[in-house]
Order: C-alpha cells, then sequence, then structure tokens
C-alpha cells in the first residue's frame, strides 16, 4: 500500500506522561493493553476506535503516547484511570500535550531542578524495620521493607526520617 | 477560593506521610487538603486539616463523637446510611460532609434531604477513587447515583466537595485530571471549582439570616 500524502493522513496528538513510583520498568506491549482496557472500559470500544491510541516510545519514566487530534481530552480521562500496571500500582501524570514528538523530547531531557546534593544513606530504620531507600530526588524518599515478605513501599519526605531519628535516637533531641 | 481534596488518608492508614501528600498535592495544584485522623497543620504552601470521618455509627453515636471534638478546624464527614439516618445528619450541624452517597440506597438521598443540606450547608462528597479505580456495573452505577445528586444541587444548591480517599501519593490525581473526570458526571469547569471549594463553604461559620444596623 502506498503511503498516503500528508494533507489525506490522519491527524495525531502525542502526549507526554510520567510514570510514578520512580523505576518501574516500562514494557511499551503491556502498558499498550493497560492504556486500552482503561480507554475500552471507560468510553466503550466506539470511542476506542476515534482515539486510535498507540505507545511510541519509553524512555526512562515518560511515556509518549499517541491518539488522534481532537481525542487528546478523552485520552487523558482514561489514562488517569490506570491505577495497576504488571501487578503494581502505578500512576500516570500527564505533562504535555504537542503535535510532534520532538517538542515533548525536550521536555523529556529537561534536567530536574529538585535534585538535593547531600544523599541520605542508603539504609534507615523505622520501628523494628530496617528500609532500603529506594528513590530519593529532592525532599521525596522513597522506601521499601527489607526482606522477602511485607516488602511494600513507603513514600515519605527527607523531614519524616529527621523527625524519626530525632525521636528515636536518645540524644537526637 | 481554595482548591481541596475533601479525603486523603496518609500513614498509618496508607502508605506515604502527610508531609509527602502535601508536597505531591502541591505539585499536583491543590491548595490543601483534608487528612483523616491527622492533627492540623501546614507544610509548606499547603494547608493540611485535620479529618475526622465517622462510619458504620447511629446518630447518638455520631453526636457523641462530634462533641468529643476539640480542635475547631476538624472537618467532620459521616457516612452515607439509609433516608432516615442521612436525614438526621443533614439536620445536625455538627457535621461538615456526608461521604458514600454513591454505595447508599438508590432513594437515600432525596429531594427533602437536600433541602435540609441546603439549609445547614452540609455538602455531598463525590469519590472520585470509584470513578478512578472502579471497572464496569460499580463505576457505572456511581455516575448514574452522582448524577441524580447533581440534579438535586442544580435545584437546592447545597455544597460540594471533591475526594480521591488516596491512600497513596499514587492515588492523588492531578487539578486538571479531576476536571476531566468530573466531567463524566455533567460537571463544568465553574461546578468543578465550586466543589473544590466546597470544604471551605461547608466549614465557614454561618451568617446570621438578619443583621442589625444601627
Amino acid at each position: 500500500m502506498t503511503v498516503r500524502p500528508p494533507t489525506l493522513r490522519d491527524k495525531r496528538r502525542y502526549v507526554l506522561v510520567k510514570v510514578d513510583p520512580p523505576g518501574t520498568v516500562i514494557d511499551q506491549k503491556e502498558l499498550y493493553y493497560a492504556i486500552s482496557d482503561a480507554v475500552t472500559s471507560l468510553w466503550g470500544d466506539s470511542v476506542a476506535g476515534v482515539i486510535v491510541q498507540a505507545v511510541i516510545c519509553a524512555e526512562g519514566r515518560y511515556v509518549v503516547i499517541r491518539c488522534r487530534r481532537g481525542t487528546e481530552r478523552e485520552l487523558s480521562v482514561a489514562l488517569s484511570t490506570i491505577t495497576q500496571y504488571r501487578d503494581a500500582k502505578i500512576a500516570l501524570r500527564i505533562i504535555a500535550t504537542s503535535g510532534t514528538i520532538d517538542s515533548l523530547r525536550d521536555r523529556m531531557n529537561a534536567p530536574s531542578d529538585t535534585s538535593s546534593p547531600d544523599a541520605p544513606p542508603r539504609e534507615v530504620r523505622i520501628g523494628d524495620a530496617d528500609y532500603e531507600i529506594v528513590h530519593c530526588d529532592g525532599q521525596k524518599i522513597d522506601v521499601i521493607e527489607k526482606g522477602f515478605k511485607n516488602t511494600h513501599r513507603l513514600f515519605l519526605t527527607r523531614t519524616d526520617l529527621e523527625n524519626h531519628h530525632a525521636a528515636t535516637i536518645p540524644d537526637g533531641i | 477560593m481554595k482548591i481541596t481534596d475533601a479525603a486523603v488518608c496518609p500513614f498509618p492508614n496508607g502508605d506515604s506521610s502527610v508531609r509527602r501528600f502535601a508536597l505531591e498535592a502541591a505539585a499536583l495544584g491543590f491548595d490543601s487538603l483534608v487528612a483523616i485522623d491527622t492533627p492540623s497543620a501546614m507544610y509548606g504552601d499547603v494547608e493540611v486539616r485535620a479529618g475526622l470521618f465517622i462510619r458504620n455509627a447511629g446518630m447518638k453515636e455520631v453526636i457523641a463523637q462530634v462533641k468529643r471534638v476539640r480542635d475547631p478546624k476538624t472537618v467532620i464527614s459521616v457516612k452515607a446510611g439509609d433516608a432516615g439516618f442521612n436525614r438526621a445528619v443533614a439536620g445536625f450541624r455538627g457535621v461538615h460532609i456526608l461521604r458514600g452517597i454513591h454505595a447508599a440506597d438508590k432513594n437515600a438521598f432525596d429531594h427533602v434531604t437536600a433541602k435540609i443540606a441546603a439549609d445547614n450547608r452540609l455538602a455531598i462528597d463525590i469519590d472520585l477513587s470509584v470513578l478512578i479505580a472502579a471497572r464496569g456495573v460499580p463505576r457505572q452505577r456511581a455516575i448514574q447515583r452522582y448524577r441524580d445528586v447533581l440534579v438535586l444541587e442544580e435545584r437546592f444548591e447545597f455544597p460540594l466537595t471533591l475526594s480521591t480517599y488516596a491512600r497513596s501519593v499514587l492515588d492523588l490525581r492531578a487539578v486538571r485530571e479531576i476536571t476531566g473526570l468530573c466531567s463524566l458526571l455533567g460537571m463544568d469547569l465553574p461546578d468543578v471549582e465550586r466543589a473544590f471549594a466546597g470544604v471551605g463553604t461547608a466549614t465557614e461559620p454561618p451568617v446570621p439570616s438578619v443583621r442589625v444596623v444601627s
């Protein structure tokens, strides 16, 4: 089949999405199925057929999703209903919508201004359990309990850990 | 006008600390949060208001629990029950928000309760977690029930609130995303803005209907 001339092609829009929590490994195909499921569940097959969503690329925490022009709102509402991916809890944060992937790449490569120069220790003790710090970005600190069981993630801040240490170390206060 | 998420559940009810909730909420466009079972505080630019959520209690228990509240800034909410219970809650001035209308009986919130709620400025909560996490019939039923509530709101003008019931920062949604979700219920932008400010409307002290002019 020959390629259609530009004037006859469908107009597309590209949505840049950030995946939370950081460190989630993204498989494009599985994410596509999650998005497709959310779109179909919310809007039905007829609207899903108009949106024609597709996962274009996944780089680190960022994912570019394509849709037909004029259906960005429907797609973004459906994206906000995605809560699970591979039995893990995730959230898709919409960053921007554009007509070209190039302009979204600039946003992907924008440096984060929230990083903090003094890194916290890699392990912390909260209550009776040891936790490993899995992500640290400015004030935000994510920890996971060490071990095989109950290894759920806790979302804390640097101040929480400092206050906790001040309260648990005898000479801390 | 403050943009408020009317219910979040920080640690130990959830997996995120209240400070982390405040940090994420600020990034998502919120000015304040109502945190269930958490003391009031100010974290950066985000005001966290203490929230008391009374569940599975009779009217006597509701009155007793409301009397026990010491902090005047506490946002008191009650889970909806049958029609008689909801009417009694709407007539009791100590309660600010009636939650879980989508899970109550179909006739649990009628025009009489709506009128009483409007008179006493009792807000009706819209639980966004159902729209976000549920699929199929439960979500359809919730949309249907909330659309019914919005018909009464248009007629009687009682306040509305919007809650994500986030137990994790991953459950929070941006203001723009919530606006999109509310469009599923037929709410336009001014309606959503009013609902975001609903906690303030429901908790501010009542203005006397008669003003003495000297």
